[in-house]
């Protein structure tokens, strides 16, 4: 896949790199791999002004210092950067990136669909006009391609919902949903790790823990992941909350 | 040490924030007024990044279970030490079993008390920055409570410097924010964009570190796409539905959906720390290069004020 890109304005401190294709997997697989070759790059110290990559499903934003660009001298950052990427598409330096990226796994994730724990349920079924079986069981059935991470911590971007599960965004975001809120918000489903504001429609809730910084792998899966949804019941998920809780809470502080 | 006898409405601990960490969606965080911090840790001739005490609109009362000095730069409180009036913008030497007491505020919204010692905490991902929104970093990953104790290793008292007067921080009542366009700026509608720059808004009390809520003109979103969600950068103004600004923040999303309609630029951004609930802000639009050369211009001030 060699698709043609444009580079926008993000701020003035950042780039989006943009490309003209549909998102899906195979975008997902060049966008990531050129994240892979960027950051390479930066390890070798070719890029001091960039800060950081953030990827997306059609964009990879590039954070940039504007002083350390300005002395970076001869090229505008936007021609280097257009010249990399070109390079990089048309799979000139690829090919290390590409394994990388292929390492992918399955992470499987219990979710409760069942009062309290969601709350948008009803709404969700009655915009998509199906039943709250029918809904679990579509929202189930795909393993997910985790497009990537972001919003908050440790939040997974998922690609592979049913199309008969899109739903509107919330007019005005709720102020705080739960932490392990499963929402439908869009053509998008997704997982918030913390309880924070949320403008997605919440239809379920996962006792994991998405994000944890004391864990040897803060994240539970990374970008090209595939995630699977496991329907349980209030009992199933009250235990598995009971054991996690009894787990010994890492240490916080060495104070 | 630092023993916390009041804690103030939110007293955390912030440095310069991290970085590298937004395609996990760990925003930079930091200083919700960068310059307000690194001013302070210039007056202690400590690195400019140094973690500081960062005090949100209430303060906190502090007693020192060390000789050490301090400075304290941003917000204006009334400020006492052991009872006598003190101020900012100065190095302050203290004594072991001193108390320093923030009273009403003054101007402004945060303050930064900066120490000439370490904190004997552990960095994560790479900052001493508490990340109030998830939960980690700084002190137990929270804002400071009654009866924390913050050890603190290599205490030094050092040769207090004095900001220069006319480098005193002042905080406007109405800040003017400079903004160049958002990425989505052109997808709105010229009318709904002049209504924008026309409007006084009001920054709302739902307002915290990750994003400011305006209050004012409703824009009319009616007839934009929905968008594919993209890298979302600190100092972006998004408009959800309802048509009320969001400005993302210091610990805001990286990733959002939201279209934007301005950003504000880098160099004001340390504005947006001084905002509390219900004060007023217009926006002015600029282009990028004027952005950049504003950018520069205040960070060749701050290095000379830092030398």
């Amino acid at each position: 896949m060699n698709p043609p890109f444009t580079l926008r304005q993000n701020g003035d401190t950042a780039l989006d790199i943009c490309f003209d294709a549909t998102p899906g997997e195979s975008l997902s697989r060049v966008i990531i791999s050129l994240k892979n070759a960027l950051e390479l790059a930066i390890q070798r110290g070719e890029w001091p002004e960039l800060k950081e990559l953030i990827p997306a499903y059609q964009c990879l934003t590039i954070c940039y210092s504007p002083l350390a660009a300005h002395l970076a001298g001869n090229m505008p950052l936007h021609q280097r950067i257009r010249e990399f990427v070109a390079d990089a598409v048309s799979a000139k330096r690829f090919p290390d990136t590409l394994e990388q990226a292929d390492s992918s796994q399955v992470v499987v994730i219990p979710v409760c669909y069942e009062a309290p724990y969601g709350p948008d349920m009803s709404a969700v079924c009655a915009h998509t006009g199906l039943s709250q079986s029918r809904v679990i069981e579509l929202h189930c059935k795909p393993d997910y391609l985790v497009h990537m991470l972001g919003f908050t911590p440790g939040f997974l971007y998922l690609g592979g919902l049913a199309p008969e599960l899109e739903c509107p965004r919330k007019e005005k975001p709720a102020l705080r949903v739960a932490a392990g809120s499963v929402g439908i918000g869009g053509a998008q489903t997704g997982i918030y790790p913390q309880s924070t504001p949320a403008g997605w429609q919440i239809i379920g809730r996962t006792p994991l823990t998405l994000f944890d910084p004391q864990r040897e792998n803060p994240f539970i899966a990374g970008p090209l992941d595939r995630i699977r949804f496991v329907s349980v019941n209030a009992q199933e998920f009250a235990a598995m909350e009971e054991s996690a809780a009894n787990t010994p809470p890492p240490m916080k502080e060495s104070v | 040490m630092l023993r916390i006898l009041k804690p103030g409405l939110q007293t955390s601990i912030q440095d310069g924030g991290r970085s590298g960490w937004m395609q996990y969606g760990i925003a930079k965080g930091g200083a919700a007024d960068p310059l307000a911090m690194q001013l302070a840790n210039s007056l202690l001739r400590n690195p400019l990044h140094h973690p500081c005490l960062e005090i949100t609109l209430t303060g906190p009362e502090i007693e020192f279970g060390c000789d050490l000095s301090i400075a304290i730069c941003g917000a204006q409180f009334d400020l006492t030490l052991n009872g006598q009036s003190i101020e900012n913008d100065r190095g302050i030497p203290v004594k072991k079993g001193d108390h320093l007491a923030f009273g009403p505020l003054r101007s402004g919204a945060r303050a930064y008390l900066a120490l000439s010692a370490e904190t004997a905490l552990t960095p994560v991902f790479g900052s001493f920055s508490t990340h109030l929104q998830t939960g980690f970093g700084g002190y137990c990953g929270r804002a400071l409570r009654t009866g924390d104790e913050i050890l603190l290793r290599n205490c030094r008292r050092v040769e207090g410097r004095k900001l220069s007067n006319a480098f005193e921080l002042r905080y406007a009542a109405r800040p003017q924010i400079r903004v160049i366009d958002g990425v989505e700026a052109e997808m709105f509608a010229g009318t709904a964009r002049e209504l924008f720059y026309r409007t006084t808004y009001q920054a709302s009390a739902q307002s915290n570190r990750m994003g400011i809520r305006l209050a004012g003109s409703g824009l009319d979103t009616e007839g934009l796409p929905q968008m594919t969600s993209s890298g979302l950068c600190p100092g972006s103004v998004q408009i959800p539905p309802d048509g009320q600004p969001i400005i993302s923040f210091v610990e805001g999303q990286t990733i959002g959906g939201y279209p934007r309609l301005a950003h504000v630029i880098s160099a004001d951004q340390h504005l947006l720390g001084q905002l509390k609930p219900q004060d007023k802000l217009d926006f002015f639009r600029v282009d990028l290069d004027t952005a950049v050369r504003i950018l520069q211009e205040k960070t060749a001030v701050l290095r000379k004020l830092t030398e």
